[in-house]
């Protein structure tokens, strides 16, 4: 679902970037973190997908102004990140990946003092805050110090001081960072929310990609600083639809079976990964297994998978953004 | 749910409306956002907005400043002289509280914020890097203003009840006077010195101690060198007499030995006095403080002007170099 226009959406393109490159001093000819990035980000919940290091956040640092580029060029609503910086930061929030917040304050007082910091006059700032906090679900805990809080109740403040200025924008680098599956659930629904119901475009950066694929509408996957793809969410899921099969034994006589009815399944760990072709993937295998006598003992249509895409020509090793998951 | 009551919202008294509303009012500026930050800087220098463990140091510290003023009022109301003069206050006293005061709270305004990596939300907010240690710098010089000059209002405000007649009142004023400036010279340097240091660590314990050892090791140091002088006795010693552009505002005291006005260059608080003094406030007779140290004196505001400027220097860079990580 598209987002509600807001009153001054302008421009289809949210976020514009030709030839973007940053190389940081250090090593010899410095340390490469985009390299020719040229990408453009339209409204509503685009997916910033990248292992660590492949350049999100300094991409991120770019788009808010605090960053100058190499070369090449990055426009946030159409503003120059380099020229006008500060008006960006004036319509875009940001919430970090790593711990922000004081723990010796209320997220109330917290809240607050960073609606001051961008820009509301103070009595707007208390509404705003306790509005934002609302949105996030963060209620009666809300005047309790930080300090006490949850991992989970952390990352709403993080949320919640992002959201304060009433953002045309949100930048959000790992949200579900820490979080258990519970609470990156929570999260991922909260982001959904806001960027459906509140019409506040957001960029979502992750390493994760399985995890996001759901709440985005379109995709922009980078590694080594390069665009690896960017589309719509629909052309990504499209094209990766797989299903798992998994039995007791007889996997091996399973693949020949099914490769004998003209599908590709390819080995996974215990399981067979199965492209669907259409619903008679289904019939094949279930007769399949049917035919062969084996215990299923799991079936279902593969989600997380859009990593593959991204490397089509590495058969079974397109596994890097996953694996780079860190603690 | 949210949506269903949006929708008919117009509707007589929705009293709980969930939905999202957007901010449509003012905003403010860059220096407004300054000003707030510097603003709130000031208040937390003294524990506002924090819990009342925050508190206990600032009132302690104020409470002691204040104490020789309110001794001073009641002295003189009894009809007793001023025990306690504008131009150093107490001396002993008002360095060590200082010190105190902003080896606890500078690390208050800036390793707070260092430890909980909150600058990069203070980053992307609508201003400039440098902003922020202007804003703390401001609200930091006027915390310490507030404890160095609130005394001495009301050491003046305690003198002028007791004194009888305008002329008497307008001497208290003209001694106030340049106290209250040399007040704002302690200020503006102690609070630069003493957030540049605090600014290197995110660990407030460390830099509550990087703060106070400098002034206390600056301070000690200085003062062992001036006793050292002071034994080598201004009679017929060897001390390299050279005759000082001072010297003929010397005619009162045997003239200071270069020897001893080179010590004053190494603490912040003899420099003070010394500049002060050079200024043309009253001299100190007081043995353990820096002397009047005639035209000698230009090197000790020079040295004092070159320390503010690196310290904001090396507090502005500080921040340019954590926007970047």
């Amino acid at each position: 679902m598209t987002s509600p226009p807001r009153a001054d959406a302008g421009d289809s393109a949210v976020i514009e970037t030709a030839a973007l490159s940053k190389v940081y001093p250090g090593g010899p000819g410095g340390v490469t973190a985009l390299d020719g990035l040229t990408v453009h980000f339209a409204p509503g919940i685009t997916g910033l997908i990248g292992a660590n290091g492949a350049g999100k956040s300094t991409l991120i640092k770019i788009l808010l102004g605090l960053l100058v580029p190499t070369k090449g060029m990055a426009k946030v609503f159409g503003r120059d990140c380099v020229k006008d910086g500060m008006s960006i930061r004036q319509i875009v929030g940001y919430m970090p990946e790593h711990d922000c917040l004081p723990g010796d304050v209320s997220a109330t007082e917290f809240v607050t003092h960073m609606g001051r910091m961008s820009g509301l006059p103070a009595t707007a700032a208390r509404e705003r805050a306790a509005e934002s906090l609302r949105h996030v679900g963060l209620h009666e805990e809300r005047y309790r110090q930080i300090g006490t809080y949850s991992t989970g109740m952390k990352q709403r403040v993080k949320l919640a001081q992002a959201l304060v200025g009433d953002p045309r924008l949100l930048l959000l680098d790992e949200p579900t960072n820490g979080l258990d599956p519970a609470g990156r659930n929570a999260m991922l629904e909260l982001i959904a929310k806001i960027g459906e119901e509140f019409g506040i475009s957001i960029v979502v950066a992750s390493h994760l990609l399985g995890e996001i694929e759901r709440i985005c509408d379109q995709l922009v996957a980078i590694e080594a600083g390069r665009l690896l793809r960017a589309d719509t969410m629909d052309s990504f899921t499209k094209a990766s639809q797989t299903l798992v099969v998994e039995v007791e034994d007889g996997l091996a006589r399973l693949a020949d079976e099914l490769t004998r009815r003209g599908l590709k399944p390819r080995a996974y760990q215990r399981s067979l990964l199965v492209p669907i072709g259409g619903d008679d993937t289904y019939d094949a295998v279930r007769d399949s297994v049917a035919d062969l006598g084996l215990p299923l003992s799991r079936l279902e249509r593969r989600r997380h998978q859009v990593e593959e895409l991204f490397r089509d020509d590495a058969d079974g090793t397109g596994m890097t953004l996953e694996a780079a998951d860190a603690g | 749910m949210p949506a269903d009551t949006t929708t008919g919202a117009s509707a007589a008294g929705v009293i709980h409306d969930l939905g999202y509303r957007g901010y449509d009012g003012p905003r403010l500026g860059r220096a407004q956002i300054t000003r707030a930050l510097a603003w709130h800087s000031f208040r937390s220098a003294f524990g506002f907005g924090r819990g009342a463990k925050a508190k206990i140091l600032p009132v302690i510290t104020f409470v002691a400043m204040c104490l020789p003023a309110v001794a001073n009022a009641i002295a003189m109301a009894q009809g007793n002289q001023q025990l306690v003069g504008y131009s150093a206050y107490q001396p002993v006293l008002r360095d060590l509280v200082m010190m105190i005061f902003v080896a606890v709270q500078a690390p208050e305004l800036v390793s707070r914020d260092l430890r909980s990596r909150v600058l990069p939300l203070y980053f992307a907010r609508p201003i400039k890097t440098g902003d922020y240690p202007l804003a703390k710098y401001l609200g930091f010089t006027a915390a310490c203003a507030v404890m160095i000059e609130v005394p001495l209002l009301l050491l003046y405000g305690g003198s002028v009840v007791s004194v009888h007649g305008g002329a008497a009142v307008w001497d208290q004023t003209k001694a106030l006077l340049p106290g209250l400036l040399a007040g704002l010279m302690w200020a503006v340097v102690l609070a630069a010195i003493s957030l540049f240091l605090a600014s290197l660590t995110g660990r407030r314990a460390f830099a509550t101690g990087a703060v106070a050892i400098f002034f206390l090791g600056t301070y000690t140091l200085a003062e062992i060198l001036l006793q050292v002088e002071n034994h080598a006795g201004p009679g017929p010693g060897p001390g390299p007499q050279k005759p000082g552009p001072g010297q003929s505002a010397a005619f009162l005291a045997p003239p200071v030995p270069m020897a001893e006005k080179i010590s004053g260059l190494f603490s912040p608080f003899t420099l003070f006095d010394g500049v002060r003094m050079w200024l043309g406030g009253p001299r100190t007779t007081v043995a353990e403080n820096v002397l009047y140290p005639g035209g000698f004196g230009a090197v000790y505001a020079l040295v004092l002007i070159i320390a503010l400027a690196a310290c904001l220097a090396g507090l502005f860079a500080r921040y340019r170099k954590a926007r970047l990580s």
